[in-house]
């Protein structure tokens, strides 16, 4: 082997370019594929995966102290897979509209329920307490920050150390088990795992199993995370299947740039491979040279990418993934092992197939390919180009790809599927976004109040609904103050009752809304609003669901009453268990509820901090609740949207700069010729330029057609996939000067690619050339 | 020096490339330590008879036998093992590898044979000695003279001790000296006994070096004489 390691390893150290461009070709297509991968992987099922990683409890339970003791809980426990507690609970309250169920508990980690501590620290004496926040959402105006005080009445002052977020929504607050008997709590928590917690069923039997001889009436509620689930899901799945487009296209890309790359030096090796024959290689010692040669920048190359690419993933996934608050997350080491062993392996593929080509021909024939690139091919377009009037630098120029015709179709590959991923990628882009405002009512609802126990959210609350609301004001007057306080445009009050639907197991969110439902943000992309009493409105995904369409007639139960509603309309949302509905609709299912959410829309200009002080002002009980979502998820996958696209124009441009080398290096000796009979410098850079030009050319008009019919076929494919529906008007994202920067944009990277090559090409001296040759 | 063995003997060898018969039934024998000289006018097969000796291209028909092995039975590594152990060649452009330096160049023909790197350089560098351009030895190809490069291929030629030297047009990229370096280079391997099959336009080459003429016209042998050397 020596006489092949001696032969490949010098290759390696002097051919520096083509080493080089193998080697950052291969590192950022690696980096592409393992983030694209990474990203597939994790996405496919994000809230099971965040819930799995923290050991989420499948139920949080919630026991009277007065009817069962922790004794008997902890041995009726004993039937669930995992548990934690029992901890002392009692709700705070802080006054202001400020009240969380808090729970007694001396760590964050044990076997159910991690919880993830992401600022500050875990509380360890009384006196200290910390906030379940998630850490997205969290920071908003008025939210309590580390470092604050808060005491109930009488009680006293609890220093907040810490913000940690429970993917179990288990409690609202942490205290020390010490600090939480000192609160004399009214309840006990317990948090289940189960063995089998895929279906409501089992959840159920598991519920039954853990509370199996305690005393009767002793449970006051439980939460199953199916709830949670089913709320969490429905964003995040909507976005995986971009995801997957752009994680295919940048493999594919990265396939055609190294085959390129790697088989462009196999061809261009041509007279190498001869003189190694001549020499008395054997045909497989020529493939192990040219195999070691690729494989060394190749495999260094794949090293690297798989460390950035998991650099990067990682840090997307946290972004993404902090939606449901678990800590750091990884690429999953199949992906690493896949990407360390398959991009080598493409690799060696791809010098495999041009070297067994160069094994085939003979030795006679690959010295003198060497010393004649094959004359022949393109001669005719040549000469056709010759005739026009174009100047004879440019037509040169323009004549070049064909001599090459294989190398050409892989570089205007290449460049054809950047330009349409780019294509794809703005209009991904744009319609996500236009989905996202549309879908998230940003732009409608300015400022959301709630007069219910607003920190009571998370955490089974056994008063329930029947709760006394925080507001101190009565509904009306509250809506009053609202609407007379300056600045307020719309007010749209509504009341939330969870129900069900009727002949089902399957729990609903139903809000009613008093008033005009128009200036809430909802889009009707079928039907109509309701007008009158029994009528709802519903998501594309709830009919997806359940079979239903506009017209449908269900029925929807709660406390035993059941009240027969028709669809009449369809809006865009995401949720599949939310329906909306209007205030005389309630006034079958539940008369005398009172409006626990207000909705309002400021006049332009408004200050919004001055407009919620002063309804404050008015009502102290009355709490600003976090608005709309901005979209964190629609965020990250822009952000990697971009990303992936700068990564797949670069790679597109280091194919065009390859091929560009390979290109002039081949015609060196017709270069030195040209320039012998007196073509300047100039004229040189001109006519290697417009070849890769013209390619970009081409690769623009083909790639933004392809690029937006991939629009037009993912996004609505994909909106089905995801139970959503997107309205035409989503669709049209391309306006003409657009598609103009597009090409351009395909021309640049080309013609970029092409320039440094071209100017080397262009300072070669005459005599240089001649020497070598 | 027509008396001993027939180093290479080929017989009735035909080659086609697609429609072109580019040598059309050439019988030939060379026997050891003579030099042969084949000339003819261009495009006449005179590269393509030596691709035939060395094993680079098989023949459409005919049989081509060096040292007693019949080429035509040899798979395609038992030709490179042929190429290696049996023959040198050198070439009109040198063909060294631009990647290796001259010495290195050298050194890999006998690297090949499964000689290790150091013994294998000190052999290349005699080599190096004997042909005047030690001083050069760690020099790329592409800093060398038409004529060094020359001497280089040479040496790497004669590195495996060849049964025959094959050379096409060996001083036809060189000017008149350095061609004469070359030239006189040849001919004192053939006087130590080395076999030689010499292509070339270059009537003073071939008068000088070689001890018979083969004419080749249209791929087939027109004429044949043995020569009185000037030199
Ligand atoms: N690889 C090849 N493919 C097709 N035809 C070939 C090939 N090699 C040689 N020929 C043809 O075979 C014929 C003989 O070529 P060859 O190279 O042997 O000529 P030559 O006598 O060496 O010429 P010159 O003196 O110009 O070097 C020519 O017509 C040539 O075109
Ligand atoms: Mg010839």
């Amino acid at each position: 082997m020596s006489a092949v390691w001696s032969v490949s390893r010098a290759a390696v150290r002097r051919r520096r370019l083509q080493t080089i461009v193998i080697g950052v070709v291969v590192a950022l297509s690696t980096t592409m594929i393992v983030v694209a991968l990474g990203l597939l992987a994790a996405s496919s099922a994000p809230f099971d995966q965040a819930y799995a990683r923290q050991s989420g409890a499948h139920l949080v339970a919630s026991y009277d102290r007065n009817k069962v003791s922790d004794e008997q809980l902890t041995n009726a426990a004993k039937a669930a897979a995992a548990v934690a507690g029992p901890f002392g609970t009692k709700t705070l309250d802080f006054g202001n509209g400020l009240s969380v169920v808090a729970v007694g508990r001396a760590d964050a980690g044990g076997p159910v329920d991690r919880l993830n501590v992401w600022k500050g620290r875990w509380p360890d004496k009384p006196g200290e307490i910390v906030l379940n926040r998630n850490p997205v959402s969290a920071g908003g105006r008025g939210d309590i920050a580390v470092g604050s005080k808060l005491s109930e009445p009488g009680g006293p002052t609890l220093i907040v150390v810490g913000l940690a977020y429970s993917v179990s929504e288990s409690a609202g607050a942490w205290v020390t088990p010490a600090q939480m008997a000192a609160f004399k709590p009214t309840s006990t928590q317990m948090l289940y795992r189960f063995a089998q917690a895929a279906t409501g069923e089992q959840i159920t039997s598991g519920q039954a199993a853990v509370t199996a001889g305690l005393p009767s009436g002793s449970l006051l509620g439980a939460q199953s995370y199916l709830t949670l689930r089913a709320a969490a899901v429905g964003e995040p799945n909507t976005f995986v299947p971009f995801l997957m487009v752009f994680g295919w296209l940048g493999l594919i890309v990265a396939v055609l740039i190294v085959a390129n790359v790697v088989s462009g030096a196999v061809v261009a090796g041509f007279r190498h491979i001869g003189v190694l024959k001549a020499l008395g290689f054997t045909p497989t010692q020529v493939l192990s040279v040219y195999l070691a040669m690729t494989s060394i920048p190749a495999i260094v190359g794949c090293a690297l990418g798989t460390v950035a690419g998991n650099v990067l993933a990682e840090s997307l996934l946290t972004r993404a993934f902090e939606n449901y608050g678990a800590g750091g997350v990884g690429v999953p080491a199949w992906v690493d092992v896949a990407a360390m062993l398959g991009v080598p392996l493409l690799v060696a593929l791809s010098a495999f197939l041009p070297a067994l080509r160069a094994r085939g021909l003979s030795a006679a024939q690959a010295i003198s390919a060497g010393s004649a690139p094959r004359a022949g091919r393109g001669l005719q377009a040549q000469r056709w180009l010759s005739g026009t009037r174009l100047p004879r630098s440019v037509s040169l120029g323009l004549g070049l790809p064909f001599a090459r015709p294989a190398r050409t179709a892989l570089t205007l590959a290449a460049v054809v599927l950047g330009v349409t991923s780019v294509t794809l990628a703005v209009g991904l882009g744009k319609s996500l976004t236009t989905y996202q405002t549309a879908a998230s009512r940003a732009g409608a609802v300015d400022v959301t109040f709630s007069a219910g126990t607003a920190e009571a959210g998370p955490g089974p609350v056994p008063e329930g609904a029947d709760a006394p609301p925080a507001a101190k004001l009565s509904d009306p007057a509250d809506e009053a103050l609202m609407r007379s306080t300056a600045g307020a445009q719309y007010v749209t009050p509504s009341a939330d009752l969870p129900m069900r639907l009727g002949g089902t197991s399957q729990d609903l969110r139903v809000a009613f809304y008093r008033g005009d439902p128009t200036h809430v943000g909802f889009r009707v992309l079928e039907g109509k609003w309701f007008d009158g009493p029994g009528q709802v409105v519903v998501s594309e995904r709830f009919l997806r669901q359940r079979g239903l369409s506009v017209g449908d007639t269900i029925t929807l139960q709660t406390g035993g009453k059941s009240t027969p509603v028709r669809i009449v309309g369809k809006a865009l949302y995401n949720s599949g268990d939310e329906v909306l509905s209007n205030w005389e609709t309630l006034a079958l299912i539940a008369p005398n509820t009172r409006a626990q959410t207000y909705e309002v829309q400021l006049k332009p200009g408004t200050d919004i901090d001055a407009y919620v002080k002063a309804v404050q002002a008015g009502d102290s009980g009355l709490v600003e609740t976090p608005g709309q979502d901005a979209g964190t998820f629609v965020a990250i996958v822009l952000a990697t949207v971009v990303l992936l696209t700068l990564m797949l124009g670069t790679v597109a441009a280091l194919g065009v700069f390859n091929t560009v080398v390979l290109n002039t290096r081949e015609r060196r000796r017709d270069l030195g010729m040209l320039k012998s009979i007196g073509m300047t410098p100039a004229q040189v850079m001109v006519m290697v330029v417009t070849s890769m030009a013209a390619l970009g050319a081409i690769g623009g008009l083909l790639g933004i057609p392809l690029g937006i019919i991939a629009h037009r076929l993912v996004i609505p494919a994909m909106a089905n996939g995801a139970q959503v529906e997107i309205p035409a008007f989503m669709l049209d994202v391309y306006p003409l000067p657009l598609l103009a920067i597009f090409v351009l944009a395909g021309i640049l990277i080309a013609a970029l690619g092409a320039f440094i090559p071209a100017r080397s090409a262009a300072r070669t001296t005459i005599a240089e050339v001649l020497h070598n040759e | 020096m027509t008396n001993g063995q027939a180093v290479v003997q080929l017989s009735n060898v035909r080659k086609e490339y697609g429609e072109s018969v580019a040598l059309d039934g050439v019988s030939l024998e060379i026997h050891a330590g003579e030099a042969v000289a084949v000339m003819g006018p261009s495009g006449s097969g005179k590269s393509t008879l030596l691709s035939m000796v060395a094993g680079l291209d098989r023949p459409t028909s005919g049989s081509v036998v060096v040292h007693g092995e019949d080429l035509g039975k040899l798979d395609e590594k038992g030709l490179a093992l042929y190429r290696r152990r049996r023959i040198g060649m050198i070439f009109q452009f040198f063909n060294l590898l631009d990647d290796l330096s001259a010495l290195d160049n050298v050194a890999l023909a006998a690297q090949l044979t499964g000689t290790s790197a150091s013994p294998a350089r000190k052999r290349a560098l005699e080599l190096f000695e004997e042909l005047g351009i030690a001083d050069r030895r760690n020099i790329y190809p592409a800093q060398l003279s038409g004529g060094e490069r020359q001497r280089v291929a040479v040496a790497r030629a004669l590195m495996n001790r060849p049964a025959v030297l094959l050379a096409d047009e060996p001083t036809g990229a060189l000017d008149t000296r350095a061609g004469e370096q070359v030239m006189d280079l040849l001919l004192d391997l053939n006087q130590i006994g080395q076999t030689l099959l010499l292509v070339t336009h270059d009537q003073q080459l071939a008068t000088r070096c070689a001890s018979r003429l083969v004419e080749v016209v249209d791929g087939q042998i027109a004429g044949e004489r043995t020569l009185e050397r000037t030199a």
